[in-house]
């Protein structure tokens, strides 16, 4: 009994030493910078506001962060800056493992367009910003477009890599059980690749993330990195520091949350 | 008509599958070629166990190939029913020594998978997967992942998905190989209790194990030599040689042992180590 009990917690414990530690961490993190940043006559405190000071903002004014028509309150920042992403990764997700499918169709399809997609992958996504404003206009779609940017061509590649690391007996397996080439195409490749171009489209969120704030804070009028734009703009620290810190506690959920997506539908390995 | 021949005179009139004449040509590029088989005649009749004998790299695994379709031959002709063959068919079925099982498809589904790339509706198939599994011994692992599969139960399923489909020939390429030895004997007697079984069951199966070649088959074939050539074919099919103690088999298999040769430093060309410095093959007398 004792000892099926000290295992039950010896599991416990185990899973969760991670996240003790990763918690403990982080109260010391903030326990040293709200130290520091006590005394108000420190210059440190004045640009880094401690936590207790700049968390109040959420409260004040009924959430609103903004000025006028633009204000909006920090969920509706979130929700939009999120929506961007998802949706600016979906397309990229499902399109470019379609785009992948199709080029590996032919071997000169591959060696005519991997050329291109080589050459544009490594275009910083915010350098689309530009033209993204000029062909959409202030608007969710050159948001999503520019996430689409800079995910879409390195998912596309990473598809045709992982088409061809398929062993081929599966493919020949697939064909000796009777499946024409659609058949092995629906319940042989996409399952195949799913797995891997999902742990590279969960590698590439950060980047997207990070396009979808700068595109907020240079062009668009709302979400997350509007929030810290008004910051600079009003010279509030709190303000700032708010922004920031929403941005990565939401950049870590989502990165939490794809994982278990990961873990949850395309846990296999080929 | 006998549908269950046992020996190699009393057989169906039309073989199902058969060779004739056939010689494989690899071209590696424009001056070199590497002749694997040459002149293979063979004939595989309804019911028949044959068991393809031969070291790695002697033609074993391309014979199979071209009996399954899997690849051309450069002369001569595969015929399946007194067809020529046209290519990878669903009537011959295939056993790979590597697992080829999806990875994101349990045991059931794997099972099913040919019905399901066939479009065939889930209600169609159902019971006949059950049924394998069944037969197979599988049904408490239907809903497992390859990954939680030992090796023997993953062989298991490949063997199961092939038998679901009703073949008319099951062909098998060193399916035992990868697994141990008490394993492959389970495995062994697995597939010669499918046989007996279903005695319609015409299987092919190719090994480079001389015990395993002399248990299982009822026809024996040895592929070997510089190309390969058929060098001899036994008729195995007398009680004695399911015993792996009776003499006879042993002498067979002293025998053949004999013929196959099973050094590995000669497996391009038996006198290539004569032409190194260093002798790689010491012998102690």
């Amino acid at each position: 009994m004792v000892k099926g009990n000290s295992g039950g917690l010896g599991f416990i414990s185990r899973s969760l030493l991670p996240l003790v530690c990763g918690v403990i961490s982080c109260v010391i993190f903030v326990g040293v910078w709200e130290a520091i940043g006590a005394n108000s006559e420190n210059p440190v405190a004045q640009v880094l506001p401690p936590p207790s000071k700049f968390l109040p903002v959420l409260f004040e004014s009924d959430f609103k962060i903004g000025l006028g028509s633009q204000s909006a309150s920090i969920y509706q920042s979130v929700t939009v800056t999120l929506i961007r992403v998802i949706s600016g990764m979906t397309v990229a997700f499902v399109g470019s493992i379609a785009c992948g499918l199709l080029i590996s169709l032919s071997k000169w399809s591959e060696l005519f367009i991997l050329p291109i997609l080589g050459l544009i992958a490594p275009i910083a996504p915010i350098a689309w910003v530009p033209l993204a404003l000029v062909v959409f206009g202030v608007s969710n779609l050159t948001a999503v477009f520019i996430v689409f940017m800079g995910v879409f061509f390195t998912l596309t590649i990473a598809t045709v890599a992982e088409i061809k690391r398929i062993p081929e007996n599966l493919l020949i397996t697939a064909k000796n059980l009777g499946g024409n080439n659609f058949a092995r195409w629906k319940f042989v490749i996409i399952p195949a690749v799913l797995p891997g171009v999902f742990t590279l489209l969960r590698l590439n969120f950060i980047a997207a993330w990070m396009a979808v704030l700068a595109a907020e804070m240079t062009g668009l009028r709302d979400g997350l990195g509007t929030v810290v734009m008004t910051g600079r703009n009003l010279f509030n620290s709190n303000l700032i520091l708010l922004g920031i810190c929403i941005i990565g506690i939401t950049g870590f959920a989502v990165d939490r949350l794809l994982l278990l997506i990961q873990r949850k539908f395309f846990w296999w390995k080929i | 008509m006998s549908s269950h021949s046992s020996a190699l005179g009393e057989r169906h009139h039309q073989p199902i599958l058969a060779c004739q004449q056939v010689a494989k040509v690899f071209h590696s590029n424009q001056q070199s070629s590497f002749t694997a088989l040459e002149d293979i005649n063979l004939e595989v009749a309804r019911g028949d166990f044959v068991t393809i004998l031969g070291r790695s790299g002697g033609g074993k695994s391309t014979l199979l190939k071209l009996l399954g379709g899997f690849i051309p031959p450069t002369s001569g002709q595969v015929l399946f029913h007194g067809e020529p063959l046209p290519g990878i068919t669903p009537k011959i079925g295939m056993v790979f020594q590597e697992n080829t099982l999806y990875p994101w498809l349990t045991v059931e589904q794997n099972i099913g998978f040919g019905f399901k790339v066939r479009g065939k509706q889930k209600c169609q198939y159902t019971l006949r997967v059950q049924e394998v599994m069944e037969h197979v011994g599988l049904g408490p692992a239907r809903h497992l992942y390859p990954h939680q599969l030992s090796g023997g139960m993953k062989q298991r399923v490949s063997i199961a998905r092939s038998l679901a489909n009703q073949p008319d020939v099951l062909l098998l390429d060193e399916p035992f190989s990868a697994l141990d030895i008490q394993l492959r004997r389970r495995l062994q007697k697995f597939l010669l209790n499918i046989w007996q079984d279903t005695k319609e069951a015409t299987l092919v199966l190719v090994t480079h194990n001389v015990e395993e070649a002399i248990l299982l088959g009822q026809k024996l074939i040895v592929v070997g030599g510089q190309p390969g050539q058929i060098i001899e074919a036994v008729d195995i099919s007398a009680p004695a040689f399911s015993d792996r103690y009776d003499r006879h088999f042993l002498d067979l298999q002293q025998h053949l042992e004999k013929v196959v040769g099973e050094e590995p430093d000669m497996m391009e060309n038996p006198f290539s180590w004569a032409a190194n410095s260093g002798p790689k093959v010491t012998s102690h007398s």
